[in-house]
């Protein structure tokens, strides 16, 4: 999040990822850098995962992401 | 149980503020307690409702409106008052003055006699700002933004766009309200239409421009008349932003505010390192930039511009000539600033003219060249004219007008030297001018202004842009204070 | 360090004073997209699948690999991603 927060700052459109539990947190961060990151939220858990899991979790964010650097 | 002592009119009797951190008032607390017990007096408390005892007649005061309205400066303190009016106040422990004050006699005679009191918390260094912004009526018109709990306050004035490439400094409530106090004017009167958006700027936008500078409020004044000089139709000041020319305003400040607010008019006159000087000048470039939207690579697309657009701001000296001021019509006496359209300075040297013939040849062979030796008339400039030129001219016994007159004598250019195609330089006026003579400046197009350290030889030229209705006319304003 | 601050606007207040982020690019077909890896385990599944999607869309992808999750990107790391891309998308966290 502050790798994206400051890559805005420097002029680069942005987006992160992070899975469900991390959605509060992501928030506060946000206010407290001062600037509303592009944030997408896939489900949890990750780690334990298949690679075919992985595979479906990044499709199903891949439109949302490309909104997010859009639009 | 306590009252909040919501209001603070005085009200017949006596009043005494403590607060509970102060050995006087903790010393005195038992005497107190007697005191308010026996109906003669009521306390009010700064930071403990309770102390020296929970009472009806102890009052909180913990928002300190009592103690601010009514000056307390120091605890304990007590006021007398006789039909609505303070008649006296005492501040301290002191026994024969308490004894005087409350008509009693042998208080506390196991006390020591007297003991010096300590400071009020309505005057504390961390609670003034506050206390002047909730009290003393200050509101403010411009809106709020909070910087978030991570953000290094500094680089936050950076993300926002409000630097001019430096740091300046968080624009607080407190900063802003002590700015404030540099003015009498009123913080919502509008002190110009900014270009170019040509947004209204008021007293307080001008106030918080000036904290981020780095001014002093005792500045405030000479801030806002610049702005005042420089949003005129005369001085066009869209036409300087927009010029490629890269010029800008520069603020020459004349009068006795000069030495009272410390500005220099010597050694490095044109340089840094003077508060003044650099803040009042950075400060205007901040309102144009952030009220009325004027940055560079946006509507300033000057070519090269020049260091001083950050800020060129200096006093003029004073001198047995006659001042810039005065040439505009204002006395010696009065403060004011005027604002010319220029380039950077550039040095002219002569160190051996000691005839004053020779050093206004010389000095005129330098003003020959400023902008280009193919302009005549259209543009002015200003000679910064040093104190140890100036007295080459001065000890002969010559007057600024005698030296004007000389120089535009100097000055007539053969335009068979300037015509488009002379020596072989494509640039010039049209050919149709051949064969004339013309002066290299208009009436009054040659400012004179006498700064700089005591010891060199060196002068400065300071070319202008266009002048008249296409460009930009000199203009002096007043400072009101 | 942690209290909120608060300033008074100096500037003619007709844009919202929060900072702004940066344009959006126009399209994915064309662009350079950099994917930043924060370095946690099976970011790269996910990503390689992103890398894939987006090239067939038609994108430039350029991977980025952060040299620990426990600390923001360097300077340097976020230099070459900003002169490098159009824009940028950082993955996994959990």
């Amino acid at each position: 999040m502050h790798d994206i927060s400051n890559l805005e700052k420097e002029g680069l459109p942005g987006v992160f990822v992070a899975s469900g539990p991390f959605i509060d947190a992501a928030e506060t961060q946000s206010k407290a850098v001062g600037i509303d990151v592009s944030r997408i939220f896939v489900d949890h858990p990750i780690q334990d995962r298949t690679d075919e899991e992985m595979i479906a979790l990044a499709d199903s964010a891949f439109d949302d992401l490309v909104k997010a650097l859009t639009q | 149980m306590a009252k909040h002592a919501d209001g603070y009119e005085l009200k017949d009797g006596i009043s005494v503020v403590v607060n509970s951190e102060c050995p006087t008032c903790q010393l005195t607390s038992d005497l107190l307690v007697e005191l308010g017990t026996n109906g003669h007096v009521e306390i009010f408390s700064q930071d403990d409702p309770s102390f020296p005892t929970s009472a009806e007649w102890v009052h909180d005061d913990s928002e300190l409106s009592f103690s601010w309205h009514n000056d307390v400066e120091a605890v304990p303190t007590l006021i007398r008052v006789v039909n609505g009016k303070e008649v006296e106040r005492l501040a301290g422990w002191n026994r024969k003055e308490w004894e005087r004050l409350l008509e009693m006699e042998n208080l506390a005679p196991d006390l020591i006699d007297h003991k010096p009191g300590c400071g009020s918390l309505s005057v504390s260094p961390d609670r003034v700002d506050e206390l002047e912004i909730k009290f003393g009526g200050r509101t403010f018109i411009s809106r709020q933004v909070a910087i978030a709990s991570l953000e290094d306050e500094m680089e936050a004035m950076h993300d926002r766009g409000w630097s001019d490439g430096l740091p300046v400094v968080p624009p607080t409530e407190a900063r802003v309200n002590r700015m404030l106090a540099g003015t009498s004017r009123n913080s919502d009167d509008i002190v110009a239409i900014i270009p170019p958006n040509l947004a209204e700027c008021s007293v307080e936008k001008v106030a918080i421009n000036a904290v981020m500078a780095g001014c002093l409020p005792e500045y405030l004044p000479v801030v806002i008349a610049c702005l005042e000089a420089i949003c005129t139709d005369e001085f066009n000041m869209h036409g300087v932003l927009a010029t490629t020319m890269g010029v800008g305003p520069i603020f020459i400040v004349s009068g006795p505010i000069t030495e009272r607010l410390g500005m220099n008019s010597g050694i490095n006159v044109l340089g840094h390192g003077n508060r003044a000087n650099s803040t009042i000048g950075r400060a205007v470039q901040l309102v144009l930039k952030n009220v009325g939207g004027g940055a560079p690579g946006g509507i300033d697309r000057a070519t090269l511009g020049h260091m001083g657009k950050q800020g060129f701001c200096f006093a003029e000296a004073p001198s047995p000539w006659e001042n810039l001021a005065e040439g505009f019509g204002f006395s010696s006496e009065q403060n004011t600033v005027t604002a010319f359209t220029g380039e950077g300075p550039r040095i002219l040297v002569d160190q051996k003219s000691r005839n004053p013939e020779s050093l206004a040849r010389s000095l005129a062979d330098g003003l020959r060249s400023t902008i280009s030796t193919r302009m005549v008339l259209g543009m002015d400039a200003m000679l910064v004219i040093s104190p140890e030129h100036l007295s080459r001219f001065t000890d002969a016994g010559w007057s600024r007008s005698q030296f004007i007159e000389k120089m535009t004598e100097l000055l007539m250019v053969d335009t068979d030297e300037i015509i488009e195609g002379a020596g072989g330089i494509e640039d010039g006026i049209p050919s149709a001018f051949g064969g004339n003579q013309l002066p290299k400046f208009r009436p009054g197009g040659l400012l004179v202004v006498h700064a700089g350290g005591p010891a060199g030889l060196f002068s400065a030229i300071i070319g202008g842009w266009l002048n008249g209705a296409k460009g930009s006319d000199p203009v002096t304003k007043e400072i009101t204070l | 360090m942690n209290q909120t601050l608060s300033v008074l606007d100096p500037t003619s207040e007709d844009r919202s004073p929060e900072i702004q982020l940066s344009e959006r690019i126009k399209g994915i077909e064309g662009s350079t997209i950099g994917l930043l890896d924060i370095s946690k385990p099976r970011g790269d599944v996910f990503l390689n699948q992103l890398e894939k999607r987006l090239t067939e869309h038609g994108a430039t992808v350029l991977r980025f690999m952060k040299p620990t999750f426990t600390k923001p990107a360097p300077v340097d790391l976020r230099y070459e991603i900003s002169s490098k891309c159009d824009a940028v998308i950082e993955a996994l966290a959990d």
